[in-house]
């Protein structure tokens, strides 16, 4: 372990790939700065950071999307500066991103075949191909079906193969594992390996301690675009890298916070049950949702979320949890079932008599639906409710901002003020400016929470969790529908598991039954 | 299809100062205009005399004047509806179909509608009123569309232009419509004139400067339409539908009404403008009466970057170049073509420079 | 409707579909890679008068087509320049374009022909195809036709193969449904787009041609009269596919070719009605009859990395 810059074990080779004092800036910020860092073949070369820390701004710089404002690079032993992706894959670098880029309307075949062959296509051969990696990685693919037909998954596989079919020097991942279920993560790791065995270079991004524990040889800790540490012996170091990437005060960390980075073992922290008797709030009876196709999203979903409870609805992205928030928010019609708040009837109801019945909704695309980017932050917190600053249809700024600079207070939403554009707040502080519209509702008694720590530095998750614990006390029901599992098994106090649309089953949130959770995820019942 | 808004939309009217935004549209009406100089220039007609024959034209007699000003109030009613419909994310460029239709309704209230003997104005207000009703209907249409089908509003509310302007020409041209009746074979395919009674009134009263009240009533609704976008909380629905109709959707703000909205008011105030021309100059209905006003009110629109006082200016600009190039062509021989060339360009330089100006302004 | 008039019909439809097709298939292919070109319209009508003009001047409608092929070239590239590298919004700039190309022949025109409007100008060439020709009555009036529709379905032929079995047609289709994908295959968006516009610039220039010097042999101001438009919303109905667009377009110039024929039979439809058909049909089709998934998904919207 250092903390100074990295020096190099063995110094007779060069580095296939090295950085030093590496800056990258958009405008003012600088999403780099003087990062150095050296990548050698056969080795597995993991970047750690937060959100934010500047990881993927690093990964494109390496690729070519990014230009450096400052540094030199070195790649096989000459100076690098890339002109764009087409360089960079021209000289044997291939990357997959954080997000999917294929074509959804487009078979695997084309997909893989974009960008790489002139002329006419020759489909067959591509093909065959395909089987040829997908046999020697163990990561089959059928060649002709569509993308959109394809599981999250299934679809980053299609993401790698369309990487190792170029035969690449370095490959470089920028956090693929957050989408994927436990054994998918562990195929992903194995294929690092074994690119690393055959003696090229991996790099790996990510911010689960587990995946370092398995696969790293060497590790690059970034916090504010900074390098802050970097180890040779990481399973060794974790402590001290952890401390590292969230700048030391790990003891302060809330402990499901601290438990969500894999520092301690998963414990459920729990919280007492906040009355005696069980009141139900919400009812969800019989609920199934077809998309325009005809395809069914959600399938026959019944479940109860009482006065107090928190219950997690957990599964793979893609499973019905997107179409199961978007009913209950209004946005979405389900085509069978009931939603019933106490005595109040929901189904089909519009997001405006939703939200006026008190059902506070936390969407899992903060920016498509929570938020208006363009808005100031005042006018997002109170999106929702303008009625309220309305008299003869003048709207009374002066007392929106006033009330909307008490909550910012309530909610620790930090930011220049209420009139701030809020595409100038991070996305810690958006999404608590979202909690603090959707929990301060009058008459709240539900809370939907889809996904409400994605994207999130660990300080703001621990603040989400704060709310959200506090709702619960309050007596709120809470439906909190997370991909992540360690986040349920913390924070919830039960559990249900969808695939394909349905419930596979259900089990109180206990750590103990993550692996049985985990099959039931990928579609084994329990 | 989804038109990406290029334009912040920012709320309260512009401070004067020197923004980006005010600053590039001034030198894009320079350049084009220097353009159009040497184009004159080119077809070897003198400048100064054309220069001449333009100014005398706008300002050169009360009437050129009352002329002009008349025209810029038509402008600008397209505009206003433009700049209010963009505030949601539409852009409506129907306005001469708007207008037409407006002037249909308006003649056929005004000649079929016995409301000559109307006490307190009526007889021209519910001729307005009709063209009102008119224009927002087809707007409205365009909205409905939207909202139904997910129709792009450009496409329908230009194919909403040329069905207007045929339909015009239809009730023109049928004498079971809005044809004088054909006393002989060379009876042009026009309306009736229509009752004094039902004309809009002159400020002054004077033939010599035939300002009508379309000019105080635009000055009015342009107040209206500024306080609506910045004070009301329809104006914040406007904006946060066209920003990002989803999340307006999910914090309770209809889609459809505020489409229907924007779009109708919009058509609205394009049919009000058809009124004008109709009550207040044309007094008769004859084909070609929208001239491309609708056209002209558009690129006002567009040339203002959302802001009312812009809209204003930029009518004002093109009433005079109008008045202008009608006159440059009577007296230099130079073609009005020449104004829509600069028009054009206008356009273009502005629609170039909008990433330009919004790098600028975000410093 | 006997065959004889039938026949006249189907050939007079043929005739006024072809500009709408050429330009139609070229708008489909820009918005397949994701701009949506609204200067077709002045595209088309840059080309009819330069094509009017070269063939006049030189007497050699052949000579004005490719005047007309080539005037386009500046307005595709303005086009293509201000919606990929400058970022505007592509209708603005479009209408933009439109209203200065308007504004450009109609001056140029009052400037070369001046006083003698109207002039009769040398036309391009019409043929028989040999089998189908042949056939009595409907021979001559449904397959004879200027060369250029022929030219033209040769070039929708091989502008569909391309697309369905080339790396072109793959990285077009990507362009406009995933442009992320592309930039990070390796492929430039910027060189995609700008071909597209130019290709869509191209056909345009045919119909434009078509139009002047293929149709009525003539020039008039602003004589496209929303034929571009028109051809925007074939390919809306068309839902971006070849065979939609080409028979959304033959619809369009049926509709267009009643305006002819209806009279012509004596039944008494107002003129202004029918003149109105082609529109009222588009409108039709594009608010009534097509889901809004089939777009591009990346249609209208500049790519930024």
């Amino acid at each position: 372990m250092s903390t100074s810059l990295p020096r190099s074990v063995d110094a007779v080779a060069e580095p296939l790939l090295s950085l030093s004092q590496v800056t990258k800036r958009f405008g003012n910020f600088a999403a780099l700065s003087e990062v150095s860092l050296d990548l050698r073949d056969g080795e597995v070369h993991c970047i750690l950071g937060e959100n934010g820390a500047g990881k993927s701004t690093l990964c494109n710089v390496i690729f070519g999307v990014h230009r450096p404002d400052g540094g030199v690079m070195r790649y096989r032993g000459a100076p690098f500066d890339p002109a764009g992706p087409a360089d960079a894959l021209g000289q044997g670098i291939a990357m997959v991103h954080q997000h999917f880029s294929l074509v959804g309307d487009l078979s695997v075949v084309d997909n893989v075949l974009l960008g790489r062959e002139r002329g006419i296509l020759n489909r067959k051969e591509c093909a065959r191909q395909l089987e040829r990696i997908a046999a020697e990685y163990g990561l089959p693919l059928d060649p002709f079906a569509k993308i959109e037909e394809l599981s999250v998954g299934e679809r980053q596989r299609v993401e790698i193969v369309k990487c190792l079919i170029r035969n690449p020097r370095l490959f470089v991942l920028d956090e693929p594992t957050a989408v994927l279920l436990p054994d998918e993560i562990a195929a992903l790791l194995d294929v690092c390996r074994r690119v690393a065995a055959s003696g090229r270079a991996v790099v790996l991004v990510t911010h689960k301690l587990a995946e370092i524990k398995k696969v790293a040889d060497r590790v690059t800790v970034l916090r504010g675009g900074r390098t802050v540490a970097t180890s040779d012996d990481p399973a060794g170091d974790i402590g001290a890298l952890v401390r590292a990437m969230i700048q030391g005060n790990v003891e302060a960390l809330d402990s499901s916070a601290a438990s969500i980075l894999g520092l301690e073992p998963v414990t459920h922290v729990g919280h007492e049950p906040a009355a005696k008797t069980r009141i139900e709030v919400l009812q969800i009876d019989g609920l199934s949702v077809k998309d325009s196709q005809g395809v069914t999203r959600l399938d026959n979903f019944t479940l109860t979320v009482d006065r107090g409870e928190i219950v997690g609805v957990a599964g793979v992205e893609g499973n019905g949890q997107s179409e199961l928030t978007a009913v209950l928010s209004g946005m979405m019609e389900a085509t069978e079932g009931r939603i019933h708040l106490g005595e109040i009837d929901l189904t089909r109801r519009s997001p405006k008599e939703i939200t006026a019945a008190g059902v506070g909704i936390v969407p899992e695309d903060r920016h498509a639906v929570g938020c208006v980017l363009g808005m100031s932050l005042a006018e997002n917190i109170y999106l929702n409710r303008l009625d309220e600053f309305t008299r003869f249809g003048f709207l009374n700024r002066t007392a929106l901002e006033r009330e909307a600079t008490s909550l910012m207070q309530r909610f620790d939403v930090r930011a220049r003020g209420p009139a701030a554009l809020f595409s100038s707040l991070s996305g810690g502080n958006q999404q608590k400016a979202v909690l603090a519209r959707e929990m301060t509702l009058p008459n709240l008694s539900c809370l939907v929470a889809a996904q409400p720590t994605r994207g999130l530095d660990v300080g703001a998750v621990a603040a989400v969790y704060g709310h959200i614990r506090d709702a619960c006390k309050r007596g709120i029901a809470v439906l909190l529908v997370s991909s992540e599992l360690d986040e349920l098994l913390t924070v919830a106090d039960r559990i249900v598991v969808l695939y394909r649309g349905r419930v596979m089953g259900s089990c109180p949130a206990d750590p103990k039954r993550k692996e049985a959770i985990g099959a039931m995820m990928a579609g084994q019942p329990q | 299809m989804t038109v990406v808004n290029q334009r912040g939309s920012l709320p309260g009217s512009p401070r004067l100062s020197l923004r980006p935004s005010l600053v590039v549209p001034v030198l894009a009406v320079a350049f084009a205009a220097v353009v159009g100089l040497s184009l004159i220039a080119m077809i070897g007609v003198s400048v100064p005399k054309a220069v001449a024959a333009f100014v005398d034209g706008t300002i050169g007699s009360p009437f050129a004047l009352a002329a002009s000003l008349n025209r810029s109030s038509v402008f600008a009613l397209v505009g206003f509806g433009f700049v209010l419909a963009n505030r949601a994310n539409l852009t409506n460029v129907g306005g001469e179909g708007q207008i037409a239709v407006g002037g249909i309704a308006a003649t056929a209230v005004a000649l079929y509608g016995h409301v000559s003997g109307s006490p307190l104005g009526l007889a021209f207000v519910l001729p307005t009123l009709a063209a009102v009703i008119a224009g927002g209907l087809w707007g409205g249409l365009a909205a409905v569309l939207k909202v139904k089908s997910g129709t792009n509003e450009v496409i329908s509310t230009l194919l909403l232009s040329f069905i207007g302007v045929w339909l015009l020409y239809w009730s023109v041209q049928s004498p079971a419509l809005l044809r004088k009746p054909m006393t002989s074979s060379a009876t042009l395919p026009e309306s009736l004139e229509i009752p004094d009674a039902t004309q809009l009134p002159l400020l002054t009263g004077d033939y010599s400067f035939p300002v009508h009240v379309g000019l105080p009533l635009t000055l009015i609704l342009a107040i209206v339409v500024s306080v609506i976008l910045s004070r009301t909380t329809l104006g914040f629905r406007l904006r946060a539908v066209g920003l990002n109709p989803v999340a307006a959707r999910r914090a309770g703000i209809s889609y459809a009404k505020t489409v229907v909205f924007a779009l109708s008011t919009a058509g609205a105030l394009g049919g009000l403008a058809g009124a004008l021309m109709l009550l207040g100059e044309q007094y008769t209905l004859k084909d070609g009466f929208s001239s491309g006003y609708g056209f002209d009110g558009l690129v006002a629109g567009l040339l203002s970057r959302g802001s009312i006082p812009g809209v204003i200016a930029a009518s004002l600009l093109f009433g005079f170049m109008r008045s202008g190039g009608i006159n440059m062509e009577m007296v230099a021989a130079v073609p009005t073509a020449l104004v829509v060339v600069i028009q054009g360009l206008i356009v273009i330089t502005l629609a170039g420079a909008s990433l330009f100006i919004e790098k600028l302004e975000r410093r | 409707m006997t065959s004889e008039l039938f026949a006249v019909f189907l050939g007079s439809s043929i005739r006024l579909a072809t500009p709408l097709l050429l330009a139609g298939i070229g708008e489909m292919v820009s918005e397949r890679a994701g701009v949506l070109n609204m200067s077709i319209e002045g595209m088309m009508l840059m080309s009819a008068f330069a094509a009017a003009v070269g063939s006049w001047a030189t007497g050699d409608p052949f000579v004005g087509l490719l005047f007309g092929i080539v005037s386009v070239l500046p307005v595709a590239l303005l086009q293509a320049f201000l919606s990929n590298t400058l970022r505007a919004n592509q209708i603005v700039s479009g209408i933009g374009i439109n209203i200065l190309v308007l504004g450009a022949t109609t001056l140029a025109y009052r400037e070369i022909f001046g006083a003698r409007s109207r002039a009769e100008i040398p036309g391009l060439a019409k043929v028989k195809p040999p089998l189908l020709g042949d056939i009595p009555v409907i021979g001559p009036a449904v397959f004879e036709q200027v060369w250029l529709l022929y030219a033209g379905i040769a070039l929708i032929v091989i502008v569909a193969l391309v697309l369905r079995f080339t790396s072109v047609g793959l990285a077009i289709h990507a362009a406009g449904a995933e442009p992320k994908a592309v930039d990070k295959s390796g492929l430039s968006i910027a060189r995609i787009r700008y071909a597209c516009v130019v290709f869509a610039g191209f056909m345009a220039s045919l119909a434009g041609a078509f139009l002047s010097i293929g149709d009525i042999h003539t020039f008039t101001e602003g004589m496209t009269r929303g034929a571009g438009y028109l051809a925007i919303a074939s390919v809306i109905f068309g839902k971006w596919r070849i065979g939609g667009t080409s028979l959304a377009c033959l619809l369009f110039g049926a509709a267009t070719a009643l305006q002819f024929q209806l009279p012509a039979l004596g039944i008494g439809v107002p003129n202004a009605l029918l003149i109105m058909l082609p529109y009222l049909l588009a409108l039709l089709a594009v608010g009534g009859l097509v889901g809004r998934q089939m777009a591009p998904p990346s249609l209208g919207e500049p790519y930024r990395r």
